[in-house]
């Protein structure tokens, strides 16, 4: 409880030798050091795989910066090639922190693998993600992150996080611009949500169809279609859509296009 | 100045990649849940949070946060009823409709939810307002709940635990946490125990709590028909139903219906449930919910 | 009240539209009472002019009409009204929620303010169309329990009307009774 006192109170970081000058506060309220990059990410979990999917655009505003910045990143593998990494990561929002938010990831998976000789399990690491994401609650990482890899079973894991960290395992989940319109997709297409066994009954008895772990073809037929539709209605989302697919022989990357206008 | 001189007068290297201290940090074997975080660089840190998350004083802010909520706990001569919808909302967008709103909060228990019908030793929490202050300060005092079993060979007792929580809560009082949870739990000591803290450091004991956007629904409907002397099946049903009330009339309220019991060997899981067959079935047998209707 | 203070504790917030209807109301002060009482007096004078009594659905419409015109003036009634009613004819009962931006709404059961939060979820649950009248004063009693109970400030309890073919009607009802919370 000790630490509690060691936090540096507001505008006192550096020693001074002499008084400050308390009142007249200085303007600050242009401080504004996010933007929104745009595009959007996607992730679903299959029985013995997990798919992250995100387009490659780069935007500020009504300005297409880039082309091709991908959002889907190996952890804890190789730095030049990502060789040997188990855990995928999505992030989208502000590329920035976006970036910064992997390269701690992806070193903390790495300081894991050195000091204890094995590979962090994907559970631990969704936890380590969130602490990460915590620690700068009163300064958030302006992003929504997906991390997916394969849990101690083999199965496909993924979990969503929102800004601040708080997580959840889920099954799919669409994150960023173009959430709200592939999200509910999603939920009918993987989840069927509101989907029905035709002539199971009358009215209120008539069954809900069960989900169930789709197999990978079908998925990635999914999360083109999603890509495809959401760049018809969302300006910050095309060019490219990369797609990661992690199974227990290791992680294949893919790129299709997508309409460039 | 001076700030900006000392800023800038550090010798450039100190600037790259992370600073000793950040480097220590990631080395250190155990994930620290530490209490050091990071600060804004600006006079009123959270005044800066407030103008970047709040989504209630700034619609078009840019870091929309999860909130909104109904949960609820009750003690009753069987022990303690915790129940809690399952959305997690982001202005108006439902960011999940799956959210585990009931944390198990102990060393044996850690964050599972196996399904069995053996009680599982421990203390519950229930979680309101921002989905990661209450997830991440839970989890640290799961932390200190094992530290103190380890230390004094006992379980914490509820009191004990839910002070570790309000003196934490009341030391980032002013900083922007956003977090309302009761702690229920069964020790020897104390018996069924049920306390709730906020983020602005209240600490309460009480007999019946709701919390959240929904509370009050909820609060109407247990009201008036709780008595400490329930039976187990109807003490059930009315944290069932009262979370219905709340989901069916608050809109930041929904999903499923998480529902727990906490006995004296433990806490037993009563199922994740969707409320829309749950409202039909209740409307539909009960005759309940007469304003949802056909006609004019 | 009147900044701090509570003028009166018993007054009469409804109105007598005609023989079959009554207007319950709230919202600023001055508003509230002016804008019954022209509505209470267009009523009556409709009646007399043409003899015969307007069923509450159309009384309902006619208020929502003046509210609406009123709110496009250059100062609007700010008062939250609730109707109700039997049909003479149909002998049927009727129940309009009007709010002071001339939403309406016929529903079974219906607040205004703070009191929707707490009593709409325990009408959700022990309402039917078909109780009687004991069982909808009992009710009422859940529902004034529970505002002793949860509600920040005390108003000094209520004034209970019902509406029956026979008219309307005041009833006793009990503000004395102490309640507990648990």
């Amino acid at each position: 409880m000790t630490s509690l006192m060691d936090h540096p109170s507001r505008g006192e970081t550096i020693g001074y030798s002499f008084s400050q000058p308390t009142a007249a506060p200085v303007k600050e309220h242009s401080f504004y050091p996010y933007t929104d990059n745009g595009g959007s990410t996607l992730g679903i979990t299959g029985s013995d795989f997990a798919i992250l999917a995100g387009d490659t655009r780069s935007t500020s505003g009504y300005n297409i910066n880039s082309r091709m910045v991908p959002k889907v990143f190996k952890i804890g593998g190789d730095d030049e090639t990502g060789e040997g990494a188990h855990i995928l990561l999505s992030v989208v929002g502000f590329a920035a922190d976006g970036n910064a938010l992997k390269e701690r990831l992806d070193t903390v998976v790495k300081m894991y693998k050195y000091q204890h000789g094995k590979s962090m399990s994907v559970g631990a690491c969704a936890q380590r993600l969130s602490t990460i994401l915590y620690q700068k609650r009163f300064f958030p990482y302006y992003v929504h992150a997906i991390l997916a890899g394969l849990d101690e079973e083999g199965k496909g894991a993924l979990y969503s996080y929102d800004p601040v960290g708080s997580y959840e395992r889920e099954q799919c989940r669409a994150a960023g611009a173009a959430s709200s319109l592939i999200m509910p997709f999603l939920d009918n297409q993987v989840n069927f949500k509101n989907q029905y066994i035709p002539g199971s009954g009358e009215g209120h008895a008539l069954e809900p169809k069960k989900a169930e772990p789709l197999p990978q073809e079908t998925v990635k037929q999914l999360v083109r279609d999603a890509f495809t539709s959401a760049v018809e209605r969302h300006i910050e989302v095309g060019d490219h859509l990369q797609v990661m697919i992690i199974t227990k022989d290791g992680v294949e990357e893919v790129y299709h296009p997508l309409k460039k206008d | 100045m001076d700030k900006l001189v000392a800023q800038y007068s550090r010798p450039s290297h100190q600037n790259e990649f992370y600073s000793e201290q950040e480097q220590q940090d990631l080395s250190e074997s155990t994930p620290p849940l530490s209490l050091k975080f990071n600060l804004p660089p600006v006079d009123n840190s959270s005044a800066f949070l407030r103008a970047m998350t709040d989504d209630h004083s700034n619609p078009s802010c840019p870091i929309k946060l999860a909130h909104g909520t109904t949960t609820l706990s009750f003690r009753f001569q069987g022990g303690i009823i915790v129940c809690t919808d399952s959305r997690a909302t982001a202005g108006n967008w439902i960011a999940s409709q799956t959210v585990k709103k009931v944390i198990p909060v102990s060393r044996l228990s850690r964050g599972e939810d196996k399904p069995t019908n053996e009680p599982t030793p421990g203390l519950l929490g229930t979680m309101a307002g921002g989905a990661a202050d209450c997830q991440y300060w839970l989890r640290y005092l799961s932390q200190q709940c094992t530290l103190h079993e380890i230390r004094h060979k006992r379980r914490i007792t509820v009191a004990a635990a839910s002070k570790i929580l309000a003196n934490l809560t009341y030391a980032y009082k002013g900083y922007g946490l956003s977090m309302g949870t009761m702690l229920a739990g069964m020790t020897p000591q104390e018996g069924p125990a049920l306390y709730y803290i906020d983020s602005d450091g209240t600490r309460l004991p009480g007999n019946l709590f709701c919390v959240g956007s929904g509370q009050t629904f909820a609060y109407g409907v247990l009201d008036a028909e709780y008595r400490y002397d329930l039976t187990e099946r109807e003490a059930l049903d009315l944290g069932r139903r009262a979370i219905l009330a709340a989901m069916h009339r608050d809109a930041y309220s929904g999903g499923f219906i998480n529902l727990y019991h906490v006995k004296e060997e433990g806490w037993v899981h009563h199922g994740f449930d969707d409320m829309n067959p749950i409202f039909w079935k209740t409307k539909l047998d009960h005759g309940e919910f007469s304003n949802v209707t056909s006609e004019l | 009240m009147r900044g701090p203070t509570i003028i009166k504790a018993e007054d009469d917030k409804t109105r007598q539209l005609n023989k079959h209807t009554l207007m319950a109301f709230s919202g600023e002060a001055g508003d509230t009472v002016q804008f019954a009482e022209y509505i209470q007096a267009n009523i009556q004078l409709y009646t007399m002019r043409n003899d015969t009594e307007l069923s509450p659905s159309a009384v309902s419409s006619f208020v929502r009409g003046e509210l609406a015109r009123s709110l496009r003036s250059r100062s609007p009634y700010t008062v939250n009204l609730l109707l109700g009613g039997m049909d003479p004819i149909t002998e049927k009962p009727h129940l309009y929620w009007v709010d002071y931006l001339a939403s309406l709404a016929p529903v079974p059961y219906a607040a205004h303010g703070y009191a929707q939060f707490y009593c709409l979820s325990i009408l959700d649950k022990h309402h039917n169309p078909n109780i009687s009248l004991d069982e909808g004063i009992k009710l009422l009693g859940m529902c004034t329990d529970e505002l002793k109970r949860r509600l920040p400030i005390d108003y000094k309890g209520v004034l209970v009307k019902v509406v029956t073919k026979e008219g309307v009607k005041v009833v006793d009802f009990d503000n004395d009774r102490i309640v507990r919370s648990a």
